[in-house]
């Protein structure tokens, strides 16, 4: 008796199971899902994002933000997701409409993102924590992202774009922080996360 | 590397022969046909095994000491940490499976490894892919999805080479002369189909065509827990079915058992994927198909579980007598408590309190270290000297591997388990603070649970550098013997 | 309509497959297959790993 022929047969079938349950099945659901109009304010939801934020995206993804961040708000009353105002709803399939890739992300060793837009509208608090969490949030155990800024001397006057730093954190006499592309870029990015449009199926 | 010997082969009829200078020389035929790309894949898991190490270690200290090499970019977190998982689970782990799988395919086929130029190519590719792409992914050029994040320039070579092994496999198997076949060989069949479909779909539904929005997600998680569930699961089961019958020199207890363990966990597991998006923005119906799948584990993990015990029964004394056999034990133990944990946290009552913290890492550590990873070293310290017929040079460094990784992994594991828990506990509860220095805070309480993590990864790597002084030196001893003229010897591992 | 009829069609095949398995006698010879792992140069009843430094021909702690 070749059992060999059955056995692959069965290796194959398996396989093909889940394929067609956990791949096809919610793409033929929801794979070609489209943008919807906010009846409350007329706008496209989800909206493309702008270029900078595109490219801060890349750095996002570059610096492996998702190992520490999730960007998925649970629904209310299960965890406390809501009731830490990561979000005024859920996020539902929608919401990450045009992302490539989708960063949903797994831990939160730091808090969700979804709406940090929302939350945290001050690029100099972004730039700042991005430099040295410490300087915003003290006791964080985030990593600091100087590499993300450049040391240069001052001329007369700083720059316009010179971080402002309490002393601590501020470089010697003579020198400035000023924040490369990729950390301007990134910060768009995170202005960017919003996900509290009102949408019908997230009621 | 030569080819076998065709009429020394031709003239045997190993299923039917009864002479035992024959078998011996097949058997002995077999082991020496491997050696060369074992050695290759071996040696190479080894030094994967010590670049994912330092990447683990570099890890764990910057999660409580976040200013450690913070200004080396190509070392930051986000980047060292993929750096880790690829180095070990593609590096090491994948590694040293295929050298085991490619072991046991001939053994148990009672055929001499063919076609060896094939795998040797194979091998040379994926490290050759392995390196550039975890040099890209600290670089910054991570795809940014986990388990897939090795960058678009390196994968490729890595799906080249795993397309060779699968049809090198088929061949094996298909000139096979051992016409029983055993259960071991449906695992690695199955390991070795299923892991190029699920690698070349992720690649194209993710990477090459990228699906819309959160089927993303879907692919992902289908893909990432069936590299656990469709090829690391069945390589490390059917290794221990192999090596604890074989060690003991007892066979299985109920061999019927492990027919319905194969097709229970062929047919559930890979419906496990969406467990790990519980909570999340995709259809209710997709996460509860994994949750049930999940609990349908029970079935596979329960009746392994009892075919393993019950083959050591009124054996365990002899653990203190077999380095293999002491790896191999705890390595089915831990797969048992690793699948009986892993399906309650797929419950959406467990699932609320430990997603999203380090209890899941504990539990991904616990099944592929302490299941898997030890395994592996137990088949190594099996085949190694068998392949290249000296011994291990130092039981010491055994006893020290073992009893290092061992204790080491268990320090890792129950800690951060309990820590990730309370996090998650602190995490649903709105009234505790996400960070305050001052107060019980979700992230304050973790970090004396990240610093024993530390510590338990320094002993791991005690256990590691013994491994691999015991390797170095038994491959020199291997090369010192191999330059000494010596009349051909066959000699049988007592 | 596809993913339905394959969720209904996949387990009846299987479970058409175990009944025609055991109807032949697939399973009568299983433990032959267990010992195929044995043969005369490693017999049942003898262990095949030991510590490097355990002395050679010692017997191994009995059952």
């Amino acid at each position: 008796m070749n059992y060999g022929p059955i056995i692959f047969l069965g290796i194959f079938l398996t396989i093909a199971s889940s394929w067609l349950g956990l791949v096809l099945a919610p793409q033929i659901q929801f794979g070609r899902q489209q943008e919807i109009k906010i009846e409350e304010t007329g706008e496209v939801y989800p909206p493309v994002r702008p270029g900078l934020a595109q490219q801060g995206m890349e750095i996002y993804k570059a610096n492996g933000c998702i190992y520490c961040h999730t960007q998925q708000v649970r629904t209310e009353g299960y965890g406390a997701d809501i009731a830490r105002n990561w979000g005024q709803r859920r996020t539902v399939t929608r919401d990450y409409l045009h992302d490539k890739p989708v960063m949903l992300g797994t831990m939160r060793t730091g808090p969700d993102l979804t709406n940090i837009g929302v939350r945290q509208t001050s690029v100099l608090w972004h730039l700042q924590h991005l430099y040295d969490p410490q300087i915003t949030s003290k006791g964080s155990i985030m990593p600091p992202f100087r590499f993300l800024f450049e040391k240069r001397k001052a001329g007369d006057k700083p720059s316009p774009d010179a971080l402002a730093l309490p002393k601590e954190f501020a470089p010697e006499a003579g020198f400035e922080i000023v924040p490369k592309q990729e950390a301007k870029v990134l910060v768009q990015y995170l202005l960017s996360l919003k996900a509290n449009a009102p949408l019908p199926e997230a009621k | 590397m030569s080819a076998t010997s065709p009429s020394i082969l031709r003239a045997l009829s190993p299923a039917d022969s009864g002479d035992e200078v024959q078998q011996r020389a097949l058997l002995a035929e077999i082991d020496a046909s491997c050696r060369g790309t074992l050695m290759l894949f071996f040696g190479a898991s080894v030094v994967w095994l010590l670049i994912g190490t330092a990447f683990a270690l570099i890890t764990s200290w910057k999660m409580h000491s976040p200013n450690f090499l913070a200004d080396i970019s190509w070392l930051a977190f986000g980047r060292v940490r993929p750096a880790h998982l690829n180095a070990v689970v593609l590096g090491f782990a994948s590694e040293a499976a295929i050298g085991v799988t490619l072991w046991l395919m001939c053994r148990l086929g009672r055929v001499p490894l063919m076609h060896a130029w094939m795998v040797n190519i194979a091998g040379v590719f994926w490290n050759v892919g392995l390196a550039i792409g975890i040099g890209g992914i600290l670089a910054g050029d991570s795809t940014g999805i986990e388990w897939l994040e090795i960058p678009g320039y390196a994968s490729p070579l890595l799906f080249v080479t795993y397309a060779l092994i699968a049809i090198w496999g088929i061949i094996a198997f298909r000139f096979r002369r051992e016409k029983h076949l055993y259960v071991s060989q449906w695992y690695l069949l199955g390991a070795l189909f299923w892991f190029p479909w699920l690698y070349s779909a992720a690649q194209i539904l993710l990477i090459m065509e990228p699906v819309r929005g959160v089927v993303q997600a879907a692919v992902n998680w289908w893909f990432g827990h069936n590299v656990l569930g469709l090829w690391f699961t069945p390589i490390g089961i059917a290794a221990i079915y192999y090596f604890i019958p074989k060690v003991l020199g007892v066979p299985v207890y109920k061999y019927s058992l492990s027919v319905i363990g194969f097709w229970s966990l062929a047919l559930f597991y890979n419906w496990n994927g969406m467990h790990h998006l519980v909570g999340g923005p995709l259809p209710a119906w997709l996460i509860t198909v994994s949750i049930v799948a999940s609990v349908m584990m029970t079935i596979p993990v329960i009746t392994v579980g009892l075919n393993h015990h019950f083959t050591m029964w009124g054996h365990f004394h002899k653990l203190k007598d077999s380095p293999v056999l002491r790896f191999m034990v705890f390595g089915g133990m831990s797969y048992t408590v690793t699948s009986l944990h892993g399906i309650l946290l797929a419950l959406r009552s467990v699932s609320e309190v430990t997603h999203f913290t380090h209890s899941t890492i504990a539990h991904a550590h616990q099944g592929l270290y302490a299941f898997f990873v030890m395994v592996m070293f137990g088949a190594i310290y099996y085949i190694v000297p068998r392949i290249v017929q000296v011994e291990w040079p130092s039981a010491r460094l055994i006893r020290i591997h073992f009893w290092a990784t061992a204790i080491g992994i268990m320090l890792y594991i129950v800690p951060l388990t309990i820590g990730g828990t309370l996090q998650g506990f602190a995490m649903i509860n709105p009234d505790v603070p996400f960070l305050d220095l001052n107060k019980y805070s979700v992230v304050t309480m973790t970090v004396p649970y990240l610093k024993m993590r530390s510590f338990s990864g320094f002993v791991i790597l005690v256990g590691h550098l013994a491994f691999a002084t015991s390797f170095v030196w038994i491959v020199a001893r291997w090369i010192k013997a191999a330059r000494r003229p010596q009349p051909a010897q066959i000699a049988s591992h007592a | 309509m596809l993913f339905v009829s394959s969720v209904i069609v996949l387990p009846v095949a299987a479970l058409w497959a175990l009944r025609w398995a055991v109807r032949h006698g697939e399973f009568k010879n299983l433990d032959k297959t267990a010992l195929s792992i044995f043969d005369d140069e490693e017999p049942v009843g003898r262990m095949t790993d030991r510590f490097p430094d355990a002395p050679r021909n010692s017997k191994p702690s009995r059952s």
